[in-house]
């Protein structure tokens, strides 16, 4: 029997057929007849037509990819996950809203009271309301958090709740995300982008907005701060680049102006919490944790984990740092809870709870355990804590070897299960490329504590499954997700269509970004530098190889030689049988990603370098390092055949992309320090490439014909043939090249050039708190040297072959006291500036009782 | 009687510490038998900060951070007890009480605070998993009718009469598995042993740590220094409260066993937990421990 509803497409092309299995319920039709919420949207996209829908939902992928919306990134730069957006909302009448609303709002009270209680009195315990075992021997229970309080009425901060609507059309709830509940941010990105794909329907449908609930988190998160003299220093804790809700961590960062940090950001002095800036140490007030707790400290909680900040702990027990959701607050996601909230309402509030949770048994409870024998079909079996990272037993999937199976495994560790019973989710109109498709959902909202009450998200994150039978819906199975609208009996004042439009912060203009995003933006800015100066050469090499004049053997070895010295990647064209047959060497300088000085290679590591500071780039720079990535895909996908005909247009886009890369930095990122420090990594790079292009090119002797082959390639490869030809009409000698590549101030890419820019940049660097000395810096006096070496050089000198070694030695020892004071100048920066603390390591040596 | 306890740790890096946080269980608690007078900390750089708080369990500890370099750490920590004549609770008549099966039953289905908090010390723990072997080890003397303390009692004769001492023999990362074949071990392994024995069987054991007063031979000086921490175990037995056994010494301690802190097992209550930065792959741990009768 299956429930058929159908409609015709305006324009009659295709019938948009979708069913839904009996036995769930539909969200858009009652029978056939569309049910009222949903009526004007259903006509609005029968207006639309499955080519308008495919059309929207395309363009909503090319907004999510360009605002870096992935999830799940794999830990590999090229490996990320796009979100996913069905540019059908999921919608919610206003009506039954407020009964959900007021339900969410319940439960979160209700969990915070059971928070308070687990780490305080435990009563729940001691009157027997909750065995003690469901707490006792669960890992996300921490002892060490006991009479932790934060400031607030509430210690619960945020509450997440996963629903779904059951046959009978009932919401149920089955299961509370609390550790560090994760979705708002998706859900602010999916409104976003709807409602600019959707923009007319957006504004006819009078949604709910979602910015009262980020407003309130802003403002409860000020309000826990300690010190409520000055403005508090919020940050929020990520694990890192490659969590799976990264994107998540960095548009709540911009979205709320808290500076994104990782564990090994900040430190712990004097019992109080500080971020290591570039100026300095600089105290944290609240911390917004999307760390798991026990990852948070080492002294205290898991003693191996380099996510946290080793004495946290005992700075938040001495009231010197809130941490949100407070340490210890995961024990609450144990479904084995969910079994006894009935009671534990009544024990809190003398009521039942509004919204109900799905039915739970404890395989721990003797009595629970013959049920779950028994019924063992109709039941899910799920871990009761997440360091179990096992999939749901679905018991009807069973056969009934593996029942024994499960049962024996259950009994083995019975405290570590639950069994539920399978809600049938309710079905939802979803877009599936082609047309319209009911597909089972689930829902997820958000409540957030404000003052004396709880507020909840006027909509939420709502999923689908990726095929009718799908029975789990979860991000990890690469499901999609929908935009929740809420919609509103009557219009709400003032509707914006883009949320977040007023709040985008500038991060780079804060004073205290962490010394690793900058250190992050300076290794960006020296990779970019690398990757293009090395992809220049082998492009010239290519040319120059593949030329209509056949290149002389001797020239031809010198280029390749000089492009080994250059990339660093030897013995490499140094051996003989390799200079023979070059292509296999020269494949590898380009495609092998693992060979450090590849392009491949630089580029993943700039790819890297910019996942660590995706939260300064803007949306163009977002595009352009997606680009970046296609280029890189691409080019496996050129040379997957061998070296292609003229393979060096093959990297031309690369070349592009890069100078696009840097003409967006330098136009449109605010030139704070941020900037500054990427430009510093650029211009030591150029610096040092231009040096050892010439030392690898232009030191060794040869006739005037290798000699000017071999210039014209260097020049070529940094742009500056044309120049050289038009003023230096007449001589082709070395020492004009020369006086182009290092001296001459006009150009771009000359050492001297390069210099200038690092005085410049240097001197606008925030001072240290170390004390300044007497005199100049160590890195000021090794520029002031270094432009002086290139001023005072003497060109003729320069260009003298010495007769011992038969090449070029004063420029040879020139160019090595430059790329030596380079060098020293990058490590002495990054010393003065980046933080490089070794990580930490627990004290050992333990004492053991002597015989009495 | 009166005790004044001296327990001196020293650490010596191998180069400098840059950074390092500690929490140390190393002040005796009070208990219903002992009270700590006071407690004096001298810790040696001085640390930027210094806490002293009471644990999950209500044990004392403090905790203190350092971030100045230093090749070298001495926390000295010197105490007052003041122990009862606990003679009352030796004399207790073990062949009496609440039966095994009765402790059982009562474990199940008893609804006192009491009773149901003790439920945390039946249940597996960081350092103790109650593997069936531990059972299959200490079942036969847990008979139903017999009474659920004298089978104790006698579970630590038996660790004492087959197990030998040899501080050489495990380290504290050796499993209860391995002792247990092995047959040796030091005073944590024993009262790891039987906590794991008591916990397979469905009782309530926690682990004690402390110190013991230990007296020369007649006619011999005390060496200041020689003592050392050591440590028991506990039993709850349902309706009859907390009782302490000692397998290494084969007895119930008495006021000669003075308590620092307990927990699940030694994990919560180490005496020294930390964190350096920097220092080097070695460290060199020296412990002198002085149990002093003064009154």
């Amino acid at each position: 029997m299956q429930n058929q509803s159908q409609i015709q497409t305006a324009s009659g092309d295709t019938s948009w057929g979708f069913s839904v299995p009996s036995g769930h319920y539909d969200e858009a039709y009652d029978l056939s007849q569309p049910r009222a919420h949903w009526q004007y949207l259903l006509e609005s996209i029968e207006e639309l037509g499955n080519d308008g829908l495919q059309d929207r939902y395309k363009k909503a992928a090319r907004i999510l990819r360009d605002d870096g919306a992935t999830y799940a990134l794999a830990n590999d730069p090229l490996g990320s996950t796009n979100w996913e957006l069905d540019p059908i909302p999921m919608l919610i009448s206003s009506d039954e809203w407020s009964q959900i609303e007021a339900g969410l709002i319940e439960r979160a009270e209700l969990l915070d009271f059971v928070l308070k209680d687990i780490y305080g009195p435990r009563e729940l315990i001691r009157q027997g309301i909750i065995p003690p075992e469901i707490i006792f021997n669960h890992p996300g229970f921490l002892r060490q958090c006991q009479d932790i309080r934060l400031p607030a009425e509430h210690q619960l901060t945020m509450h997440a709740a996963d629903m779904v609507r059951g046959p009978d059309g009932k919401i149920v709830i089955i299961g509370d995300r609390t550790q560090a509940p994760s979705g708002a941010g998706y859900a602010l990105e999916n409104r976003t982008v709807l409602s600019r794909v959707m923009p007319s329907l957006f504004r006819d449908s009078q949604v709910h907005r979602l910015s009262l609930f980020f407003q309130s988190l802003r403002s409860t998160l000020n309000s826990l701060a300690a010190d409520k003299g000055v403005t508090p220093q919020i940050v929020i804790l990520t694990p890192g680049a490659y969590s799976e809700t990264y994107f998540e961590h960095i548009y709540l960062s911009n979205y709320l102006g808290f500076p994104l940090v990782q564990g090994s950001d900040l430190t712990v002095r004097d019992g109080c919490v500080w971020l290591k800036s570039l100026t300095g140490l600089s105290k944290v007030d609240v911390i917004l944790r999307r760390v798991d707790d026990i990852y948070c400290d080492p002294v205290e909680l898991k003693s191996d984990s380099y996510l946290g900040i080793p004495g946290l702990t005992e700075a938040v027990r001495a009231g010197n740092v809130v941490v949100s959701n407070p340490l210890g607050a995961g024990i609450l996601e144990t479904p084995a809870l969910l079994k006894y909230l009935p009671a534990i309402s009544q024990h809190f509030f003398g009521r039942e709870l509004a919204l109900p949770s799905v039915d739970t048994w404890c395989c721990g409870d003797p009595k629970d355990m013959a049920y779950i024998k028994a019924n063992l079909d109709r039941l899910i079996i799920k871990p009761s804590m997440r360091q179990i990272e096992e999939p749901s037993i679905y018991g009807h999937q069973l056969g009934e070897a593996n029942k024994t199976e499960v049962l024996a495994k259950i009994e083995k560790n019975p405290y570590a299960y639950v069994a539920q019973s399978y809600v049938a989710p309710s079905y939802l109109p979803a877009w599936q490329h082609t047309k319209i498709q009911s597909r089972p959902s689930i829902f997820r909202s958000f409540t957030v504590a404000n003052e004396s009450t709880y507020v909840v998200m006027s909509g939420g994150l709502t999923r689908v499954g990726l095929s009718p039978e799908d029975t789990v819906v979860t991000n990890q199975a690469g499901s999609q997700s929908k935009d929740t609208w809420i919609l509103a009996s009557e219009p709400e004042k003032q509707l914006s269509l883009i949320e977040n439009s007023a709040v985008i912060s500038e991060l780079s203009q804060q004073p205290n970004l962490p010394s690793r995003v900058v250190e992050n933006l300076f290794w960006m800015g020296r990779y970019a530098e690398r990757a293009e100066s090395t992809i220049r050469l082998i492009r010239t090499v290519f040319m120059q190889l593949n030329g209509i004049d056949p290149l002389p053997d001797s020239s031809k070895k010198l280029l390749l030689q000089g492009l080994s010295k250059q990339t660093k990647c030897l013995p490499g064209f140094m051996q003989d049988d390799v200079l023979k047959a070059p292509d296999d060497e020269l494949m590898s300088l380009i495609l092998d990603g693992k060979r450090a000085g590849s392009v491949k290679s630089c580029l993943l590591a700039l790819l890297v370098c910019s996942e660590e500071v995706k939260e300064m780039l803007s949306a163009d720079t977002h595009r352009i390092i997606n680009d970046l990535r296609d280029n890189l895909h691409d080019l496996d996908r050129v040379f997957v055949g061998g070296i292609p005909s003229a393979p060096e247009e093959a990297l031309d886009p690369l070349v592009t992309t890069l100078l696009a890369l840097s003409g967006l930095s330098h136009e449109s990122m605010l030139h704070g320090v941020g900037w500054r420090f990427q430009e510093i990594g650029r211009r030591t790079e150029r610096a040092l490439q231009t040096a050892l292009l010439i030392d690898s090119l232009l030191t060794t002797q040869g006739s005037d014909s290798e000699q000017h082959q071999v210039l014209e390639s260097a020049l070529l490869s940094v742009e500056a043939l044309i120049t050289f030809r038009r003023r230096y009409r007449n001589t082709k000698d070395i020492m004009s090249g020369l006086d182009l590549l290092m001296i001459d101030e006009t150009n771009p890419r000359s050492i001297f050039y390069q210099l200038k820019r690092l005085e410049e940049h240097f001197g606008q660097l925030p001072q240290t708190t170390v004390v300044a000395r007497p005199g100049l810096t160590p890195e000021k006096r090794l520029l002031i040297k270094s432009l002086n070496d290139i001023q005072l050089a003497d060109l003729e000198t320069l260009t003298v072959i010495d007769g011992m070694s038969e090449d070029r030695k004063n420029l040879k020892v020139l160019l090595k006291e430059l790329i030596d004071q380079l060098e020293t100048f990058s490590t002495l920066l990054s010393d003065q500036y980046f933080d490089h603390q070794s990580g930490p390591q627990q004290l050992t040596g333990i004492q053991r009782g002597v015989y009495l | 009687m009166i005790y004044r306890i001296r327990h001196i740790t020293e650490y010596k890096y191998h180069s400098s510490v840059s950074l390092c946080f500690n929490q140390s269980h190393l002040i005796p608690r009070d208990t219903g038998y002992q009270k700590c007078n006071s407690s004096e900390i001298k810790i040696n750089p001085k640390p930027n900060y210094l806490a002293q708080r009471s644990d999950y369990y209500g044990n004392s500890y403090f905790y203190f951070s350092l971030h100045k370099q230093h090749k070298r750490l001495v926390i000295d920590v010197t105490s007052e007890i003041t122990t009862e004549d606990k003679a009352s609770c030796l004399d207790l008549d073990l062949d009496l009480g609440t039966t095994c099966r009765q402790a059982r039953e009562m474990m199940a289905e008893g609804q006192t605070p009491e009773m149901l908090e003790a439920r945390e010390f039946i249940l597996d723990s960081p350092m103790i998993q109650a593997v069936p072997s531990l059972r299959e080890y200490a079942e036969g003397l847990f008979q139903d009718q017999r009474p659920l303390l004298s089978a104790v009692r006698e579970l630590t004769s038996k660790i004492f009469t087959e197990f030998k001492y040899d501080p050489s023999s495990t380290t504290v990362a050796t499993p209860l598995g391995e002792v247990l074949e092995n047959r040796h071990g030091v005073c944590q392994d024993f009262a790891h042993l039987a906590i794991g024995c008591i916990r397979a069987l469905g009782f309530p054991a926690r682990y004690v740590s402390g110190y013991l007063e230990t007296l020369p031979a007649p006619g011999e000086v005390k060496l200041i220094g020689a003592d050392a921490s050591h440590a028991w175990f506990a039993v709850y037995s349902p309706g009859e409260g907390w009782f302490e056994f000692d397998p290494t010494n084969d007895n119930m301690p008495g006021d000669q066993h003075i308590t620092t802190a307990w927990g699940r097992d030694y994990s919560d209550v180490t005496p020294l937990r930390g964190v350096i930065f920097d220092g080097g792959n070695n460290q060199e741990l020296s412990v002198s421990v002085d149990v002093q009768r003064i009154g």
